[in-house]
């Protein structure tokens, strides 16, 4: 694939990346993703699996779907995917549903990640028309918007800059160590956050980044979901 | 003064008021204009003044100013101040009129001030370019207060000159066509005779600019921002959502450096402390009372800003139990239990405590003793920290000792919370300055 991500979609007019799309360009600004494929057919689908390793989670891919756990009464997401035959008949139904409903659309096989092995942050980013590309970390999951504990600053910056903008959540005392968990790796949130500040800075095409969750644990910060909002 | 008017009430009258004992000529200019007003001729346009014109203060309504700016380009005058309204503020054809006197002004290089202000008053000049009655009771001193809004320029320009503090400058932005916060910042960073700088902001277009240049000034500057209950109008992420002017504008400022405050007095007290006295290292800050009840006001306050009220070294207290055996408290707060003749003396034991970077005093007036002006005076200079006091008594008992101790250069304030809350300010600048991470700047690792 030559183009990127974010030419890729302007190419086709799109003024969002796919799932998969914007976590291309997350790993290439170096986050770490959960590993993933995007499967165009059942036994495609099937295949990557098998190589991810078991268990996996399977989402419908296309850009005519936003919200994918609401799509098709919850085929759009289906974690807990055993094995190839059970990846083979999701996928097969999965692209069934998409044919009936009209749209274009592929399979992404990801790896299943442990949430409960971590803290569900939110890191994001925007273009603000007065201040320019701006970041924001704080508390993710479903309490994002219950509690609004967020942090932001102008981009790009350093990762000390944005240790200190992790520092500033009420939460924070999560990602230390609360009673007896494992402190998350800080470092590795810092880096998301710079990355997405630096992502923000160097491609004026893109508006809107959510990476919510970024499961924060002891040995690492990965993306589990991403969502990228871009204009000619 | 281009609509200078002979009619009493009027805003060409009262500007030419405000402006014509300013000790350079003030040409009334007026094509209807008969005679003279306030002993000055007036002249049918600007081209008619027969001398470089540097400054035109534009009494005229809206759909007139943009011809009098293009006469104003055409005689090369410096800047203009527009006190009109019915430009970006009223709709797009204002915007569009605002457009067109910007477009005049660049090409011929006007710099102008508004439109929809009351203007500027440089009070050590006698430059009173404002519209408002009174203005010329504004004393001289070293704050600039630049505020976007023309009524708060004003508001706090009143309030400093009741609280017997002085400015450097007062400006009122308004619609700023062409000169904005970035102009007048820099202009006041480099006067000599400006010591701190505080602005009041609604919202620009370029809050980066702004902030860029808020970072670059070396003369501290202060903010209060107003507008706290929007938020982003972004649908798409949650980012969006979470992200409100208000957000960027509190997290920007504390990135860039400056200090945000919570009031119009909090912003002049910060001002007239930063222009007054030597800025804080750091952010410890030492409290002696004479009484205990203000003094706990005081400790609360600046606690739970986050500024802390460190141990006194060894020595000092000494210092302090040696002045006054069996002191009541003799710890941080030090309490004297009353005003004394020392009282001065543990003032200065505790300004030149290495482990306090500024220094609050508490002190009820009691006419017998009046204020310990000369024992702290010169003292904020010699630590280089700033002392500070607050006070309260009978008006007519304390407002001559008051008078001398602010004249030693030592802020008086009316209340606890006042001066403590100016500190807590200076004490934000220490840190935010400090910690400044300007956004591009990559931080040595």
């Amino acid at each position: 694939m030559s183009e990127t991500p974010i030419e890729a979609a302007l190419a086709d007019g799109r003024t969002t990346l796919t799932e998969a799309e914007a976590k291309t360009l997350l790993a290439d600004a170096g986050v770490e993703t959960p590993a993933f494929a995007v499967a165009s057919t059942p036994d495609e689908a099937a295949e990557a699996a098998a190589d991810i390793g078991f268990p996996v989670v399977l989402k419908v891919s296309s850009p005519a779907v936003t919200h994918k756990s609401e799509w098709m009464d919850g085929l759009g997401v289906t974690v807990g995917v055993a094995d190839e035959a059970e990846a083979r008949s999701v996928a097969a139904d999965v692209l069934d549903a998409a044919d009936e409903a009209g749209i274009d659309a592929d399979v992404l096989v990801e790896e299943a990640a442990d949430v409960d092995a971590g803290t569900e942050v939110i890191v994001g980013g925007l273009r603000d028309p007065s201040f320019g590309p701006v970041v924001l970390t704080g508390l993710g999951g479903v309490f994002t918007e219950l509690f609004e504990d967020t942090a932001h600053r102008l981009a790009p910056i350093d990762e000390e800059t944005a240790r200190e903008q992790i520092g500033e959540l009420r939460s924070a005392p999560l990602l230390e160590g609360y009673r007896g968990s494992e402190p998350a790796d800080v470092d590795a949130l810092a880096g998301v956050v710079t990355a997405v500040g630096d992502l923000l800075a160097e491609h004026e095409e893109i508006v809107e980044v959510d990476v919510n969750p970024v499961l924060a644990t002891s040995d690492g910060a990965m993306a589990l979901d991403a969502l990228v909002v871009i204009e000619a | 003064m281009v609509g200078a008017s002979t009619t009493e009430g009027k805003i060409g009258y009262e500007a030419m008021e405000n402006v014509h004992d300013y000790g350079g000529r003030v040409y009334p200019v007026n094509p209807s204009g008969e005679g003279e007003v306030f002993g000055e001729p007036f002249v049918a346009s600007i081209g008619d003044v027969d001398e470089a014109v540097d400054l035109a203060l534009l009494c005229v309504p809206a759909p007139v100013v943009p011809s009098v700016i293009e006469e104003c380009g055409e005689a090369d005058v410096g800047g203009a101040v527009i006190y009109a309204g019915g430009f970006a503020e009223a709709g797009d054809e204002g915007e569009e009129l605002q457009e067109e006197i910007a477009e005049t002004a660049n090409e011929h290089g006007v710099a102008l001030l508004g439109p929809n202000t009351s203007g500027f008053v440089i009070p050590g000049a006698g430059i009173h370019a404002s519209f408002a009655t009174g203005v010329e009771e504004v004393p001289a001193g070293g704050t600039a207060v630049v505020a976007q809004s023309g009524g708060v320029a004003h508001s706090l320009a009143f309030q400093a000159t009741r609280e017997r503090r002085g400015l450097s400058a007062m400006v009122g932005l308004g619609n700023r066509a062409n000169v904005g916060f970035e102009e007048v910042i820099e202009y006041f960073d480099d006067d000599p005779e400006t010591g701190s700088i505080i602005l009041h902001v609604e919202g620009t277009d370029d809050a980066r600019s702004l902030l860029e240049t808020c970072y670059a000034s070396e003369t501290p500057v202060f903010a209060y921002k107003v507008g706290q209950a929007d938020v982003g109008d972004f649908a798409e992420s949650h980012t969006g959502a979470l992200t409100g002017d208000h957000a960027l504008y509190t997290a920007g400022f504390s990135q860039y450096g400056v200090p945000v405050v919570d009031s119009t007095s909090q912003l002049l007290d910060a001002g007239h402390v930063a222009a007054t006295n030597p800025l804080p290292d750091g952010t410890n800050v030492g409290v002696v009372t004479a009484q205990a009840g203000p003094g706990i006001i005081i400790a609360d306050r600046l606690k739970q800003a986050g500024v802390s009220l460190p141990t006194l070294e060894d020595e000092t207290m000494e210092t302090v139990n040696d002045i006054l055996p069996g002191i009541t408290y003799a710890a941080n707060p030090v309490d004297t239990g009353r005003p004394m003749p020392e009282f001065g003396d543990v003032v200065r034991a505790v300004a030149e405590d290495e482990n306090v970077d500024a220094v609050v005093v508490y002190e009820l007036h009691e006419a017998a003793l009046g204020f310990p002006t000369e024992a702290v005076d010169g003292l904020a200079e010699e630590v280089g920290k700033p002392v500070v006091f607050a006070s309260a008594g009978a008006e007519s008992l304390l407002a001559d000792d008051r008078a001398e101790l602010e004249g030693a250069g030592v802020p008086v304030f009316e209340t606890p919370e006042r001066a403590a809350d100016a500190l807590v300010a200076l004490a934000e600048y220490a840190d935010v300055r400090a910690n400044a991470a300007p956004a591009g700047v990559v931080g040595d690792e």
